[in-house]
């Protein structure tokens, strides 16, 4: 799925938090959006997924206008936090975000375990949520938005509090169901997640200072250290 | 919808504390309220003057009983002599002089009255003076019908409200409108689970209150048990509204206050009709006053469907119109 933003101004009260922003993103890539906290990168990804209106410009997903519900059974989306149900277990989170978008049956079953494996939780899931770590909720919030196999990912933030062992999987994993055409949109502060991504965007302070692939973006600064990225065109 | 009324059901299962807040804590309050306000064990002392001889010996079997030998002319002399009532007799009949409404003068009442329907059944009922009047019955057979709605309606609200502010907090309710479901789903599923939840516990309440305190129910207990359940509906729907512009369970907390005690008010507690400047009238706003006064009819004066109707018509009219507001209101957090 590819999606197209087209001139987003956005406003909380009378600051502008998000400037003119235009952006391409082609189906069956990683695409980063990064900045530091507060840049506008969620406000920007509740933008694309229609969760909340934008004063100007549009967003277009597979050639429909956003917001159009037909569209989000095609899209996971993991918010910030980790957005479970601490009084159930792993399992019954699964089956109600599953049933949400009418995956039920073997066809859930199937899924389940597959996702349950990716994020290592296969011997946790009759766990009540309420007894995980930080870490553990972090992944099952993952494993739910994978559930129903979406082919447009929205992750924000994914791998916050992720030991560096299971976020090598994440990504290996990521990076496996965009080679079957998955369009995933990742936003992240953390510079070392930017190379695993195909394409990344530099937001700040609402405008977009760069966008472009990471090879090219990477070329643009001094000594090829990823950590530069955040500072690109800070003193123009 | 079906998803979410059995994510509802299996989470409040697992939440011993919620389901505990749910089920025993107004049975609990019910029955503190029971002991505090509703009959005890106590034994009345009746002063009798010029009483006949057969009539006290009937009364002595209930109370404690001081014989005088001439009617006491102070006030004081009831709460001097910790006398609950004074029963006397001239040639207009039987008088009984009581201090104030209250439990103790309430049960000396009951004893001289259930003695004079047994010595004499088709005579004049005495005169009763009261010292001091007072609004006051303090009798839960009297008031029932209040604390029934009130503190069902109080845990329901509650519980919904901050169940839905924790679905917005935790980004649950937004995880949630990022699938297909329809926002009227959403409300739909929400307002049926906990509705169902609250329904057990108005059954519960009813049936409580009915045979295990022994509160009196004139009319059926199954129109009680109606109105509970539709009640609790409405405050699963309450709940749910007033969530929406609270950003915390603190903040929910905080419309305790305005939304709770105006229930309180307008919930027969009060008579309405002594409400100054017209403020009677927005009875007609606050939904308890539909339930109170549907209960009120049934457990007290024994009316039937018909005569509740209105409304029952009343509380179903809110449930409506406070679902739409809900589905609308979710717009905030989901454009379709």
């Amino acid at each position: 799925m590819n999606i197209e933003v087209n001139q987003i101004e956005k406003y909380f009260q009378k600051n502008k938090v998000l400037n003119q922003i235009s952006m391409t993103i082609d189906s069956g890539k990683i695409f980063c959006l990064l900045g530091a906290s507060g840049s506008g990168k969620t406000t920007l990804l509740r933008i694309i997924m229609g969760a909340i209106n934008a004063e100007k410009g549009e967003v277009i997903i597979d050639g429909m206008k956003v917001p159009n519900r037909t569209l989000l059974s095609r899209i996971g989306f993991m918010p910030q936090n980790d957005a479970l149900y601490d009084e159930l277990t792993a399992w019954d989170n699964l089956k109600f975000f599953a049933g949400l978008q009418k995956i039920e049956g073997t066809t859930f079953i199937e899924n389940a375990e597959e996702v349950l494996q990716v994020v290592g939780l296969s011997n946790e899931k009759k766990k009540l949520v309420r007894n995980y770590s930080g870490g553990m909720k972090k992944r099952l919030s993952l494993a739910i938005t994978l559930i129903h196999q979406p082919k447009l990912l929205l992750l924000d933030e994914p791998t916050v509090g992720v030991d560096p062992v299971l976020r090598k999987n994440i990504w290996n994993y990521l990076k496996k169901i965009r080679e079957q055409g998955t369009t995933i949109l990742v936003t992240t502060h953390v510079m070392d997640e930017v190379l695993e991504c195909d394409h990344a965007a530099l937001l700040r302070n609402g405008h977009i200072i760069a966008n472009d692939t990471v090879e090219n973006l990477l070329s643009a600064t001094t000594d090829g250290r990823i950590e530069e990225l955040f500072f690109l065109g800070e003193n123009e | 919808m079906l998803c979410i009324l059995k994510r509802i059901l299996i989470q409040i299962k697992n939440d011993k504390r919620s389901l505990g807040l749910l089920l025993i804590a107004p049975l609990l309050v019910l029955t503190l309220l029971y002991f505090i306000l509703g009959d005890s064990d106590y034994t009345p002392h009746i002063a009798v003057y010029s009483m006949d001889k057969a009539y006290v010996e009937q009364l002595e079997e209930k109370a404690s009983i001081t014989k005088l030998t001439k009617l006491p002319k102070e006030n004081s002399y009831l709460e001097e002599n910790k006398v609950d009532a004074i029963a006397w007799k001239d040639s207009k009949g039987i008088h009984i002089t009581l201090e104030r409404k209250n439990t103790k003068s309430a049960k000396a009442l009951k004893v001289i009255q259930n003695t004079n329907e047994k010595l004499a059944p088709m005579k004049i009922s005495p005169v009763i003076h009261y010292l001091y009047e007072t609004n006051d019955e303090n009798q839960l057979d009297s008031l029932s019908y209040v604390f029934l709605g009130v503190l069902s309606f109080f845990f329901v609200f509650l519980l919904s409200g901050m169940s839905f502010v924790r679905e917005r907090f935790s980004q649950t309710l937004e995880r949630m409108l990022m699938t297909p479901i329809s926002r009227f789903e959403v409300i739909g599923g929400y307002t049926l689970g906990y509705g169902i939840i609250s329904a057990v516990q108005s059954v519960l309440i009813i049936l409580f209150t009915v045979y295990v305190l022994g509160i009196h129910v004139e009319g059926s207990v199954f129109l009680c048990i109606l109105v509970m359940i539709l009640m609790s509906f409405l405050a699963v729907s309450m709940g749910a509204l007033f969530s929406i512009f609270s950003n915390n369970e603190l903040q929910m907390v905080q419309f305790i206050p305005i939304v709770i005690i105006p229930q309180i008010f307008y919930s027969g507690l009060i008579p309405i009709d002594t409400i100054p400047l017209g403020l009677g009238n927005l009875k007609y706003i606050i939904p308890i006053y539909y339930t109170s006064t549907a209960l009120d009819k049934v457990m007290i004066e024994g009316k039937g469907l018909m005569d509740i109707t209105p409304f029952l018509t009343g509380l179903v009219i809110f449930i409506i119109v406070l679902f739409g507001i809900n589905v609308l209101s979710l717009k905030k957090y989901r454009r379709l």
